[in-house]
C-alpha cells in the first residue's frame, strides 16, 4: 500500500513539473478588478466599473481627457483633430484625424462612424446613455474626414458628452451591422488594445493593436480578471501574478501594502461621494428640524478617520470641488450633538427617535452607514439598519422604503448631472421618470434648468453655486466624504503618465504602459 | 440510498451461474431505469422551487445589470426586453417548455447561451472535485486503517484531532492559508485561474492547491469514517477466524477487514462527492476558477435567473447520479447485495 502511495505521489508530482507550462517573454500586465463579470463591452452600454476597465484601451472619442486628469477644462483631441463651434454653441464641426484604423481589418475611421456612433448613443433601443443625448438634433456627414454635430439647445458641456466616457465612444458602424448583438462581446474600436477573448466568470484579454494611431502601444497584451474577492485578490498580486489591484478603501489595507516589497500604491480621484439623502416625505423626516439635528449629529471628521485619511477627502457641498460647477461656499452643518438634541426636542422628540432602514451588504456603504448609526446614537437617534444584497438594496430604496439613503457614486465631473439625478423635479423615485431623487425634492428645477443653457461659463457656475447653497440650506441632503479609489501596482509597471484622477475609476492602462523589470 | 436485500442466493441454488449472472444485470438495469425515471419529477421539484424562490427575493436581474445609473424607464425596458413583464406563470410555462426541448436560454446579462458557458465551466468543477476526491481517498483510507488498527495510542489520538480540525475548517479559510503556504511563501503553486484547459500540465498546477482544499476536508471524512468501520470490522467473527487460521495481518487486514470496511465507507464517499460539488463553490470564489460554483454564485448575486435554473439542474443532476453510482457500486464491492 505505502508502494503504491509513494509511486502515485511521485507519478502526479512528475506530470505536473513535466507539463507546466511554458511562458514567452511577453510584455504582459494582468490586473484584477472587484467585480464577478462584465455587462457588455460596447461602450454605449457598458456601465459598471469593470465595463469601463475592459472598454477604455479599446475605444476613442472624438475627444478625450488627459490619462492622468479629468479637468473637463482641459479636454484635448482624441480622433478629432480640431473643431468649431457656433456663436451659441448649438453647432460644433469636427475635423477628423487621417489613417486611423479600425481593430481586425475593419477599415479606416470615417466620418461616417462618428455619425453612426453618435446616433447609436442617441438612441434608446441601443444605448444605455441616450438621456445625454436628449438635446442632440442632428449630426451630419461634411466630407470623409469632417462631421457637423447640431443640437437643439445648449447643454452644460458639448465636449463633455463627446469624451471617452460612455456614449462618447466611437465604434465602427461596418462592425456593429455585421455583428448585431453580438457586437456586446465582440467589439471593434480604434484603441491601443483589441479583445482576444472574453471568458465569462473570469478574465477579458485585450492584445496589442499594431496599427494605433499614437503609434505601436509598448504592452503585447493587457488581461482583466474578475475577482470579487478581496483575499484572492491580494493574494495573487502578493504572489505576483497580478501586477495591478484594486484594493480596499480602508487605511488599514493601504498601510498593509505598503510594507509589501515593489509596491506602489495609488489612490486616485475623483473618487465617490458619500452623501445622506434625507426622505422628505417620510415622519419624521418631513419636519426641517430632524433633518438639521441628524446633520449636527453627525461628526464627518470623525467618520473620515474612521474609513481612512489617506483614502477620504472632504465633501462641502453635494458636488465635489474638483466638479465643474462644485462650491465650498455653502452653509455646514458642524458636528454640535448638544445643537442636534435641542432641535430633536424642538421638534417633539426630546427623548430622541426611531428609525429603520436597508443598507446593503457592499462595505463602501455599509462601514460608513455603521459609523453614522453609532454617531446617531449618541444623540438619541435610534437607527435599525437591516443589511440586504446591493441588488436588493439599489431595488428597494428606488421603492421609496428608506427615510435616510445612503448614496456612494461617481458622476461627469460637472454640476449638472448630480443636481439633475438626485435633485430635480422629474427625478423623484416613484414617478415616471425617476432616476435618484430620494428626497422628493422639487424646488431648485428652475437654477437646473437655467444652469443648463446659460452660456457664460462664469454665470452657469454662479447658479450651481445658488443651487448647492438651497440644498443645504433645506437641509435635503448631508454630504458626508468622499471616498478615493485605492489600487496597488507592481513598481515594474510603468504607466506612462502620473496617475491623478480619472473616469474610468480604475488605473487606465495606455499605449505608454510598459513592463520595466 | 438505493433499496437492497441480502442476496437469497435463489439463482445459485439452481446451480445456473449463467442465468444467475443475467438476472443481476437485469435487475440492476431494471433498478438504474427506474431511478433515472424518477430524477425527472425530481429535478422538476427543484427547478420549480429555485425558479419561484429567486423571483420572490428583492432585487431583479435589470436593477443588477444597470446598477447605480437605473432609472425607473431603464428599468421597465430592460425588463421587457429580458421577457421579466409577462406575467410569472407565462414566464414559467415557457422555461419548462424551453427546458423539454433541452434548450437552457440565454443568460439575462451577457445574453450568451448558457449551454455554452455551462459546458465551459463544468470541466473545471469536476476536476476539482474529482481531484479532492482523489486526495480525500489516497490519505484518507491508509489514516483511517492505521488510526484504526492503533486505537487508544498516541497515532489514533493524533489522526482523530487532525481529522476534527479537517471537518470544522471552513473551505475558503483552508484555501486562503494553503495558498499563502504553498503559493506565496513556498512560490510552488499559483492562486488565479483554472489554467489551459487544453494542457493537462496547466491544468493540474492549477488544480492542485483547490484540490488539495476540498481534499484535506475530504481525507478528514473518509479517515474517519473508514476508521468506525475498521472497528466495527475488526471484532468480527470472520476476521477471529482469520487469525486463528494463522493467516498473516497484513492479509487480515487487507483481505478480509478492509473490503467489508469499504462498504459503508463507499456510501459515505458518494455522499461526499456531492458534497464536494457544493463545497467547490467557495473554493472556485477563492482561487479564481472559473467553474460551475463560482458561477451560481455570481448568478445569484446579479439575479441572473436563467443561468442559476441551469446550475442547479446540472448540478441537481449530478447529485443524483453521484448517489445513483453509488448505490450500483454496492453489488460490485458486496455480492450479496440485490437490487429490486
Amino acid at each position: 500500500m505505502r508502494k503504491i502511495l509513494a509511486f502515485s505521489l511521485v507519478a502526479l508530482i512528475s506530470i505536473i513539473i513535466a507539463c507546466l507550462p511554458v511562458f514567452a517573454q511577453e510584455k504582459v500586465v494582468r490586473m484584477a478588478l472587484k467585480a464577478s463579470d462584465i455587462r457588455s463591452l460596447d461602450p454605449h452600454y457598458g456601465t459598471t466599473t469593470i465595463d469601463y476597465a475592459c472598454i477604455d484601451p479599446m475605444f476613442n472619442a472624438l475627444v478625450r481627457f488627459k490619462p492622468e486628469d479629468i479637468n473637463p477644462e482641459k479636454i484635448e483631441p482624441d480622433l478629432a483633430e480640431r473643431w468649431e463651434r457656433s456663436k451659441h454653441g448649438l453647432v460644433w464641426t469636427f475635423s477628423l484625424r487621417k489613417g486611423v484604423k479600425f481593430h481586425k481589418g475593419y477599415g479606416e475611421l470615417t466620418a461616417e462612424d462618428v455619425k453612426f456612433s453618435l446616433e447609436k448613443a442617441a438612441n434608446k433601443a441601443s444605448s444605455g446613455f441616450a438621456a445625454d443625448y436628449a438635446a442632440l438634433d442632428k449630426v451630419e456627414v461634411l466630407d470623409k474626414y469632417k462631421v457637423r454635430i447640431t443640437f437643439k439647445s445648449a447643454i452644460p458641456s458639448v465636449l463633455g458628452i463627446l469624451t471617452n466616457y460612455h456614449g462618447g465612444y466611437i465604434v465602427s458602424k461596418k462592425a456593429v451591422m455585421e455583428k448585431g448583438d453580438k457586437f456586446k462581446f465582440d467589439p471593434i474600436g480604434t484603441g491601443p488594445f483589441m479583445l482576444k477573448e472574453y471568458l465569462a466568470k473570469e478574465k477579458v484579454v485585450e492584445v496589442r493593436h499594431p496599427e494605433f494611431f499614437r503609434g505601436r502601444p509598448k504592452l503585447d497584451r493587457v488581461e482583466l480578471w474578475f475577482m470579487p474577492d478581496a483575499s484572492s485578490r491580494e493574494m495573487a498580486f502578493r504572489k505576483g501574478e497580478i501586477d495591478i489591484v484594486e484594493g480596499e478603501r480602508e487605511q488599514a489595507w493601504v498601510n498593509k501594502m505598503r510594507t509589501v516589497p515593489g509596491t506602489a500604491i495609488e489612490i486616485f480621484g475623483p473618487g465617490e461621494t458619500l452623501t445622506l439623502h434625507f426622505n422628505m416625505t417620510k415622519k419624521p423626516l418631513d419636519d426641517i428640524r430632524v433633518r438639521r439635528a441628524i446633520s449636527h449629529a453627525i461628526d464627518r471628521g470623525e467618520l473620515m478617520k474612521f474609513l481612512g485619511a489617506d483614502v477620504t477627502s472632504k465633501l462641502v457641498s453635494v458636488i465635489p470641488m474638483d466638479y465643474l460647477g462644485g462650491t465650498d461656499k455653502v452653509a455646514t452643518y458642524e458636528f454640535d450633538p448638544e445643537k442636534a438634541k435641542k432641535l430633536l426636542a424642538e421638534a417633539g422628540y426630546p427623548k430622541g427617535l426611531d428609525l429603520s432602514m436597508v443598507i446593503t451588504e457592499m462595505s463602501d456603504y455599509r462601514r460608513p452607514m455603521e459609523q453614522v448609526q453609532e454617531q446617531l446614537r449618541r444623540v438619541g437617534i435610534r437607527l435599525k439598519m437591516d443589511v440586504i444584497t446591493h441588488t436588493a438594496y439599489h431595488e428597494q430604496i428606488r421603492k421609496d422604503v428608506n427615510p435616510l439613503v445612503l448614496y456612494v457614486c461617481a458622476r461627469f465631473p460637472t454640476a449638472d448631472p448630480l443636481l439633475t439625478q438626485f435633485f430635480y423635479s422629474k427625478s423623484i423615485i416613484g414617478t415616471p421618470t425617476a432616476v435618484t431623487n430620494f428626497s422628493h425634492y422639487n424646488k431648485i428645477d428652475n437654477l437646473i434648468e437655467k444652469a443648463r443653457v446659460e452660456p457664460d461659463p462664469k454665470k452657469q457656475k454662479e447658479v450651481w453655486g445658488e443651487a448647492q447653497k438651497k440644498i443645504i440650506e433645506d437641509a435635503v441632503a448631508l454630504p458626508l466624504c468622499i471616498t478615493k479609489f485605492v489600487f496597488a501596482r507592481k513598481t515594474y509597471v510603468d504607466l506612462g503618465y502620473e496617475m491623478r484622477s480619472t473616469l474610468t475609476l480604475v488605473t487606465p492602462i495606455k499605449e505608454t504602459t510598459d513592463i520595466r523589470k | 440510498m438505493g433499496e437492497y436485500m441480502v442476496y437469497d442466493t435463489v439463482c445459485k441454488r439452481r446451480g445456473d451461474f449463467f442465468v444467475a449472472t443475467l438476472y443481476e444485470k437485469r435487475t440492476m438495469l431494471t433498478y438504474a431505469i427506474r431511478r433515472l425515471i424518477l430524477v425527472l419529477p425530481t429535478l422538476w421539484a427543484v427547478v420549480t422551487f429555485v425558479f419561484f424562490l429567486i423571483r420572490i427575493v428583492p432585487g431583479g436581474p435589470a436593477v443588477a445589470a444597470l446598477g447605480s445609473y437605473a432609472t425607473e424607464e431603464s428599468i421597465r425596458q430592460l425588463e421587457k426586453q429580458m421577457g421579466l413583464d409577462k406575467p410569472i406563470l407565462v414566464q414559467y410555462g415557457s422555461f419548462l417548455k424551453n427546458l423539454c426541448r433541452g434548450d437552457l436560454g440565454k443568460s439575462l446579462i451577457t445574453h450568451k447561451p448558457i449551454s455554452q458557458e455551462i459546458f465551459r465551466a463544468l470541466p473545471y468543477t469536476l476536476d476539482l472535485a474529482i481531484g479532492g476526491m482523489i486526495i480525500g481517498i489516497l490519505f484518507g483510507i491508509p489514516s483511517g486503517i492505521m488510526t484504526a488498527l492503533r486505537r487508544n495510542r498516541a497515532p489514533d489520538y493524533i489522526g482523530r484531532i487532525l481529522s476534527l480540525v479537517g471537518i470544522s475548517m471552513p473551505e475558503f479559510y483552508l484555501g486562503i492559508l494553503l495558498m499563502y503556504l504553498f503559493a506565496i511563501k513556498l512560490q510552488l503553486f499559483p492562486v488565479l485561474g483554472g489554467g489551459d484547459f487544453s494542457h493537462l500540465g496547466s491544468r493540474l498546477y492549477h488544480l492542485f492547491l483547490p484540490a488539495l482544499t476540498l481534499g484535506i476536508i475530504m481525507t478528514a471524512f473518509v479517515s474517519r469514517m473508514v476508521r468506525s468501520s475498521m472497528l466495527n470490522v475488526l471484532g468480527e467473527d470472520y476476521v477471529r477466524t482469520a487469525r486463528a487460521k494463522g493467516l498473516p495481518e497484513r492479509k487480515v487486514i487487507y483481505k478480509h477487514a478492509l473490503r467489508n470496511a469499504l462498504i459503508p465507507t463507499v456510501t459515505v464517499i458518494g455522499i461526499y462527492m456531492s458534497i464536494l460539488m457544493g463545497g467547490s463553490v467557495l473554493t472556485e470564489i477563492i482561487f479564481s476558477r472559473p467553474g460551475l460554483g463560482k458561477m451560481m454564485v455570481f448568478a445569484v448575486k446579479d439575479r441572473d435567473y436563467i443561468a442559476l435554473q441551469s446550475v442547479i439542474i446540472i448540478f441537481s443532476a449530478f447529485v443524483f447520479l453521484f448517489n445513483l453510482i453509488t448505490d450500483l457500486l454496492y453489488a460490485v464491492i458486496d455480492p450479496r447485495i440485490e437490487y429490486h
